[in-house]
């Protein structure tokens, strides 16, 4: 009895709450001319940042912070990871191997998942793409690896090392930007440099050197989450 | 020196952060005095910020890439960011010595990237002048809280984080509706443009774009009915990690929640929503100090205790009036002091009697005097005693809550506090009047950090008006938000 009428309680809640926000949202005019910067990014973002890709432009140059966060997010996740499962002696417990098609799969493509992966973060400036789904991409490489061999592990202590050192080198070339230009995360390469032919390769000022960092940083981490959910601390030792 | 620099204060933290597995990799046991070196170049950065901030009375816009609001993301570190941007650095600076004694768990490399991280998440929520930016820093926060309050790998520490992770979850989730029903309505995410603009949103719209954002802030700001996660957080996490949480991952939560709220001032619905926030503060106030009643664990008691401080401060800042905002701010200083104080002392006491149950506080007074002497103090000053800093703070809040006209809400919450004055007197009688015990020799740092703390809160308990004097000009920072406009060099896009 009072399950019903706690239960009828709460639906009704969330009925008058689901009202009230149903009623808010239509007074939003969503999908309609609103967006005052919007217009702004795409009228100058061929001169100003030198990428194609307007999407990227905005992620890395124009609120390029953000995205610094958000890097700094998930060096949190698997740092938080590593931290919450750390054992001192951890060894990897799967005890059947992957069957040929799996082990003979992963050998041959593996080498190729990696180089698709980097394509995809060197070129976030032009296509679509960038440094997040790029490491992501690198990390499913080495999934395939774990699923496939039960001895393989990934090599830690240089991991963790890269994964420092890039995410160092993030804010090095903000820093490089407040000595340059006076403003931390500015654009020397593009604004003081001019380097690059906008639509080539080498240009979009420092969108690819950053994708580069933020996909080997999203690539070791993924990994690194990978590995310490695959493992399990040796009991007695601990 | 350039005002740009002032973005050394998200850089440091973050560059030593992902330097400390490099180091590791050299030295593990280099990786506690890098710590130490961090948070004291943190605090020296925020001492110039804040002498700028202070001797020019003009606030610094770090415009991020170059790019000016609203195109780009900037920092705004007025009078109140770099007060408090200050307090973080300093407490985080004690902690990295308090550290030492308290942190024995491994792996400590990883404990000390989340040290920094979650120094830096609050930073960057008090300076942030964006409000996807403020998004990101409540998200690195959070995150690094979680981790935190489940670092000892017990079983009550993964239940309280898994309760805060879940909490915390729907509280963004909120959060990030709120931003998109703004960002829909006002096609910006720049704080300053959307105070400029917020009277033209739809009244019921940004009633609940407001009500949402306020209420995915309420899990940091420690809010009833949103911070069930709170004590048990407060209880499981290490030590150095309580005191973070109060001192000022709380804080930053509130400010956040302030600063919105003051922005969004010109709404229609705008009175209805600080309402809200007055009801969710008594409230807090009145549960919180009732639950403390009946703990038998201190460290939690000081958790209820600091979550009952924070409505006070929750209630000040709704006032909607300038002496509200004032005395909120100042509460906040004091309350950042005070619970530091406490929230050290307790753990210091359970690190070296092995926990924070009521009984090992028997005694206390002969066998950790010093100890005994701040705990003593701190708790006089939480209570409200005249001559400590908590008095003066308490008795503006107040006062300000009268003048609105919310007399039943400064009844309930002078009702509180002689529920809170019950339970820690209590607390004194256990320390100084019942068992005995060999004398402990305590060791010199703590001590020198509790006596720092300790004069601290004397010194503005008899001399006021110094703090006083930069509460009102940080809480006129909140809450004059033409000049906030102002100050802010926005582009002329669209609009």
């Amino acid at each position: 009895m009072v399950s019903i009428l706690k239960r009828s309680l709460a639906i009704i809640t969330i009925l008058i709450i689901g009202y009230w926000l149903a009623v808010a949202m239509s007074h939003v005019p969503f999908g309609q001319d609103k967006m005052l910067v919007g217009q702004y990014y795409l009228n100058h973002v061929k001169d100003q940042t030198g990428a194609i890709n307007a999407v990227t432009a905005i992620v890395v140059n124009y609120r390029g912070f953000d995205t610094l966060g958000e890097v700094t997010v998930l060096f949190i996740a698997s740092t938080g990871v590593g931290a919450l499962l750390w054992k001192r002696k951890r060894e990897r417990t799967a005890r059947v191997p992957g069957s040929v098609v799996l082990t003979t799969g992963t050998r041959f493509l593996f080498p190729f998942i990696v180089l698709f992966g980097a394509y995809i973060f060197i070129h976030g400036h032009l296509t679509p793409g960038g440094g997040f789904p790029g490491g992501a991409t690198i990390a499913t490489g080495f999934l395939l690896l774990y699923m496939a061999f039960t001895v393989y592990e990934i090599p830690h202590k240089g991991f963790e090392v890269t994964e420092g050192l890039v995410g160092m080198s993030y804010v090095a070339v903000g820093l490089i930007g407040l000595l340059i230009g006076s403003y931390f995360l500015y654009d020397w390469i593009w604004q003081t440099w001019h380097v690059g032919t906008v639509g080539k390769l080498f240009s979009g000022g420092f969108i690819p050197i950053i994708y580069i960092l933020i996909g080997l940083k999203v690539g070791t981490e993924l990994s690194g989450i990978i590995d310490n959910m695959l493992k399990e601390g040796v009991s007695g030792n601990d | 020196m350039n005002g740009q620099y002032a973005s050394l204060l998200i850089a440091i933290p973050l560059i030593s952060a992902f330097f400390v597995p490099v180091i590791k990799a050299a030295s593990k046991k280099a990786v506690m005095p890098f710590l130490v070196l961090v948070t004291a170049a943190q605090t020296a950065a925020a001492a110039w910020v804040f002498n700028e901030v202070y001797t020019t009375g003009k606030p610094i816009i770090v415009m991020a890439g170059a790019w000016r609001p609203p195109v780009g993301i900037n920092l705004y570190i007025g009078h109140f960011a770099a007060l408090f941007v200050f307090i973080v650095a300093a407490v985080s600076f004690l902690l990295s010595i308090y550290n030492f004694k308290t942190i024995k768990i491994e792996p400590i490399d990883k404990y000390a990237m989340l040290f920094l991280l979650l120094m830096l998440g609050a930073t960057g929520m008090i300076a942030t002048g964006d409000i996807f930016n403020l998004f990101v820093f409540m998200e690195i926060t959070s995150i690094t809280a979680y981790a935190l309050t489940a670092y000892n790998k017990t079983g009550e520490a993964a239940e309280a984080s898994m309760k805060y992770m879940i909490l915390g979850g729907i509280g963004s989730s909120f959060f990030l509706i709120g931003i998109a029903i703004v960002y829909g309505s006002l096609g910006t995410l720049n704080m300053a443009q959307i105070a400029q603009l917020a009277g033209s949103m739809n009244a019921t719209a940004a009633q609940a774009g407001l009500a949402l954002l306020i209420f995915g802030l309420a899990v940091e700001a420690e809010l009833f009915p949103l911070n069930a996660w709170a004590p048990d957080a407060y209880q499981a996490a290490p030590h150095p990690v309580t005191v973070m949480f109060s001192a000022f991952v709380v804080k930053a939560g509130l400010y956040a929640a302030a600063r919105l709220l003051y922005i969004m001032q010109s709404v229609g619905s705008w009175h209805s929503v600080l309402k809200l926030v007055v009801i969710m503060a008594t409230l807090t106030v009145l549960v919180a100090e009732f639950s403390a009643l009946r703990q038998r664990n201190v460290k939690r008691m000081i958790a209820y205790s600091s979550i009952s401080q924070v409505g006070f401060i929750a209630l000040a800042l709704a006032l909607g009036t300038q002496a509200g905002v004032d005395a909120g701010v100042f509460h906040m200083v004091n309350h950042a002091i005070v619970k530091a104080l406490l929230f050290i002392a307790v753990g210091y006491v359970a690190v070296e009697l092995g926990g924070a149950e009521m009984e090992n506080f028997r005694g206390l007074g002969r066998r950790m005097p010093i100890t005994a002497f701040s705990i003593t103090i701190g708790s006089l000053a939480v209570i409200g005693i005249p001559m400590f800093n908590v008095f003066w703070s308490k008795l503006r809040i107040i006062l300000a809550t009268v003048d609105v006209g919310y007399t039943w809400a400064a009844a309930l919450v002078l009702i509180a506090s002689v529920v809170e004055a019950v339970y820690y007197l209590r607390l004194l009688h256990v320390i100084w009047f019942e068992g005995s015990g060999e004398r402990i020799t305590e060791s010199a740092a703590l001590g020198a950090i509790m006596l720092l703390l300790v004069a601290l809160v004397i010194v503005i308990g008899v001399y006021p008006d110094y703090v006083w004097n930069l509460a009102q000009k940080a809480g006129a920072d909140i809450f004059n938000v033409a000049q906030y406009i102002k100050n802010v060099p926005l582009m002329g896009v669209g609009a």
